[in-house]
């Protein structure tokens, strides 16, 4: 087929204006947003965003932000078995400021709102403040304006609700702050439709589903040793800077358990121990706990098994498994 | 919103110069009347009773604040507001219609727009005794209904069974070891009773655990489960790892626990957890 000259001139012109102008735009929005008119920006403002919408119509643009908190505790605040039997069916007054919060403001306990309870603690609560969606970014966003707010990076915004932990982290003394172990950031785009999500680029997105984050070895160091008529288990929380486990109202525990057998592996005694924040017994950063047992004469070996339940279930399961022999005449 | 505290402050206040004439010596706990769950959690989003009370106690306390001001417009309003909230909360529990008395507000208000001070001081004590029967009868019946949590639907996990049981049976289970302890101490076999204690200890510390489902402050825990409990503990623990046990000492630490760590606790909360366990049974 041949291509008319007429054609074959224009249309690359024409492509290299779409590239050229494709190019300016993502520059302007990306770099100098300010140089867009407000009136322009105002005319594809979405009023009702700034109304107290639920959940789901921030999800409209912010998908993979939405499916990330759809996996967290806080959209299922409202809604969990755990939640509605330990609140007497939602009527606690004690627990409603933070399971259904009206607004969260850095370090204050927020009051109860009245609207969209089943979404739990969502995206309004945290993010509109003042007619304006707060964040630690500043950008370009014709649907909702925006506002730059550095808070969101620090403690003390989580610390409105987990007043406990806040202040445990506050002693700990450490550089971290909550959102950089359970808000982990990774480069993506705060927004997945179209055509905003080709036009703005990409950033560093905290993950929304608040990641419980694992113990590992490394964070909780377990020894046991024999010593004289003495069998000492010592623990040392060392990585994690709060309490291990931690929380201001749940009950999540790690159970020690320490078993003495006999030659036969028969079970001589056993020792446990509840290592709880509600019995002040979890463990604080940096500091070792102690436990002593009487070791008594057939014991040959030690078992120790340290077992872990979270707040929001009945179920343990196990973590760390140890065994230390007991030779000649310790025992 | 400042003004409206206050005005609840100085009506409250007020109340208890009204002389109030009880019937009957005798104090009945009825539970509250069915209709009264449709204004507080969970069939209710806010607490709409105390909300419609302090809407009333607002109005009521405005007039004496705006009488001292001599704030006539306002006075004028918060007369006419208040038959009209007073009138609002007779409507709301039809069990309770009998405590208000809607010809007494509305004189109350007449006479509060003479603006004279002695006419409305006398005006006031026929509507403000309705206030006060009604509380003096059903206050603590409120109270227990609405405030307190119920240990009842608390559950705790026995540390050394790990069985999960509720809260009456785990406080049979705890005192039963707290006897394991004394009575074998009685009886001079003080192995059993150590090995008591240690099971004691652990099932009493457990009641930490508790606090949170009704508190948010850890400083309730400084009572019951506190320091002084701790120490007793240490105490009974020297004792019967000591050479000769010292009974006075043993004696006096049961004593420290018997009566900061389990009747202050009583005295504090279980009033009213025997008066739900009433309204339960039927
Ligand atoms: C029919 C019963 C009844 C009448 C009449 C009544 N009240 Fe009350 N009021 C209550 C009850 C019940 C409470 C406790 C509510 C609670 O604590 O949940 C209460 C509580 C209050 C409170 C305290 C609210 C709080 O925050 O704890 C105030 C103030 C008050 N009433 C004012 C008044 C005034 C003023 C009047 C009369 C003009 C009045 N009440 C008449 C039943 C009544
Ligand atoms: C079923 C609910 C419930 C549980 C469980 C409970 N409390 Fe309370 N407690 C209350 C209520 C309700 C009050 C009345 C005042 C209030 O709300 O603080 C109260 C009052 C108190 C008070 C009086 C002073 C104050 O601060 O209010 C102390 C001290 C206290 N509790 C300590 C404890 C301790 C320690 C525990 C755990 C070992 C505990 N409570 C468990 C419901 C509970
Ligand atoms: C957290 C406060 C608290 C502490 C501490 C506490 N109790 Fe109780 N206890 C209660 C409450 C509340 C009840 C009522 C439970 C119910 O009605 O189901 C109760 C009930 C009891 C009962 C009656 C159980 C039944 O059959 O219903 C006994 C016995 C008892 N407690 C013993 C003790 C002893 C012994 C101690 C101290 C070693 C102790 N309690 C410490 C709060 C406490």
């Amino acid at each position: 087929m041949k291509v008319p000259n007429i054609l074959k001139k224009t249309v690359p012109v024409a492509v290299g204006l779409v590239v050229l102008g494709y190019l300016t735009l993502y520059f302007v929005i990306n770099q100098t947003p300010q140089w867009i008119p407000e009136n322009l920006t105002r005319l594809a403002r979405q009023a009702d965003l700034l109304e107290n919408p639920e959940a789901k119509r921030c999800f409209e643009c912010h998908k993979e932000i939405y499916a990330a908190w759809k996996k967290s505790r806080h959209a299922i605040a409202w809604v969990s078995e755990t939640y509605i039997e330990d609140s007497e069916n939602r009527s606690k007054e004690k627990c409603l400021p933070c399971h259904i919060p009206r607004q969260v403001k850095n370090g204050e306990k927020p009051q109860p709102r009245l609207d969209h309870r089943d979404d739990g603690i969502y995206c309004v609560p945290c993010h509109v403040i003042d007619g304006k969606m707060h964040g630690p970014y500043d950008l370009f966003s014709p649907p909702h304006p925006t506002q730059k707010n550095l808070q969101y990076r620090e403690s003390k915004f989580c610390g409105s609700c987990h007043e406990k932990t806040f202040e445990e982290w506050k002693i700990a003394g450490v550089e971290d702050t909550c959102q950089s172990c359970h808000m982990a950031r990774t480069e993506s785009r705060l927004v997945q439709k179209p055509v905003l999500s080709w036009l703005h680029s990409k950033k560093q997105v905290g993950d929304h589903s608040f990641p419980h984050g694992e113990i590992t070895q490394e964070d909780l160091a377990v020894t046991g040793e024999i010593s004289g008529k003495e069998f000492i288990v010592t623990l040392l929380n060392q990585k994690i800077p709060h309490r291990v486990p931690t929380a201001d109202n749940g009950d999540p525990r790690l159970y020690l358990y320490v078993r003495f057998l006999d030659d036969s592996g028969q079970e001589v005694d056993r020792f446990k121990e509840i290592l709880a924040p509600q019995q002040d017994t979890a463990l604080l950063y940096g500091k070792e706990a102690r436990f002593q047992y009487p070791l008594t004469a057939p014991v040959r070996k030690v078992e120790i098994s340290l077992q872990y339940k979270p707040a929001w279930s009945k179920d343990k399961s196990e973590w760390r498994q140890l065994s230390y022999p007991v030779t000649g005449d310790s025992g | 919103m400042r003004t409206s505290l206050i005005n609840s402050l100085l009506f409250t206040l007020m109340l208890f110069l009204i002389p109030l004439q009880l019937q009957a010596k005798d104090m009945v706990v009825k539970a509250p009347p069915e209709s009264l769950g449709k204004y507080y959690p969970p069939e209710s989003k806010e607490p709409k009773w105390i909300q419609q009370m302090h809407k009333m106690s607002g109005n009521l306390g405005g007039v004496f604040v705006n009488l001292r001001e001599k704030d006539w417009d306002n006075l004028d309003k918060n007369a006419d507001q208040f038959v009209e909230s007073y009138k609002e909360a007779s409507e709301m529990v039809p069990e309770w219609e009998e405590y208000f008395d809607l010809k007494a507000a509305k004189e109350f208000a007449a006479a509060a727009k003479t603006h004279d001070g002695e006419k409305i001081g006398k005006a006031v004590g026929a509507v403000g005794k309705t206030c006060g029967k009604c509380h003096a009868d059903n206050s603590i019946s409120v109270w227990t209904r609405f405030h307190w949590p119920s240990f009842h639907k608390i559950k705790i996990t026995d540390p050394i069974e790990e069985k999960e049981l509720d809260f009456g049976k785990y406080m049979g289970l705890l005192s039963g070891t707290f006897k394991g302890v004394t009575v074998n101490f009685k009886e001079g076999q003080y192995d059993r009773s150590q090995k008591a204690l240690r099971a004691f200890k652990s099932r009493f510390m457990e009641l930490k655990s508790t606090c949170s489902k009704c508190h948010t402050t850890d400083d309730v825990k400084l009572f019951y489960v506190g320091e002084n409990v701790a120490q007793a503990f240490d105490g009974l623990q020297k004792e019967l790892t000591a050479e000769k046990p010292n009974p006075g000492n043993f004696w006096k630490n049961v004593g420290i626990l018997g009566k900061q760590g389990c009747k202050n606790c009583h005295l504090t909360h279980r009033s009213y957890a025997m008066i739900q366990e009433r309204w339960e049974e039927k």
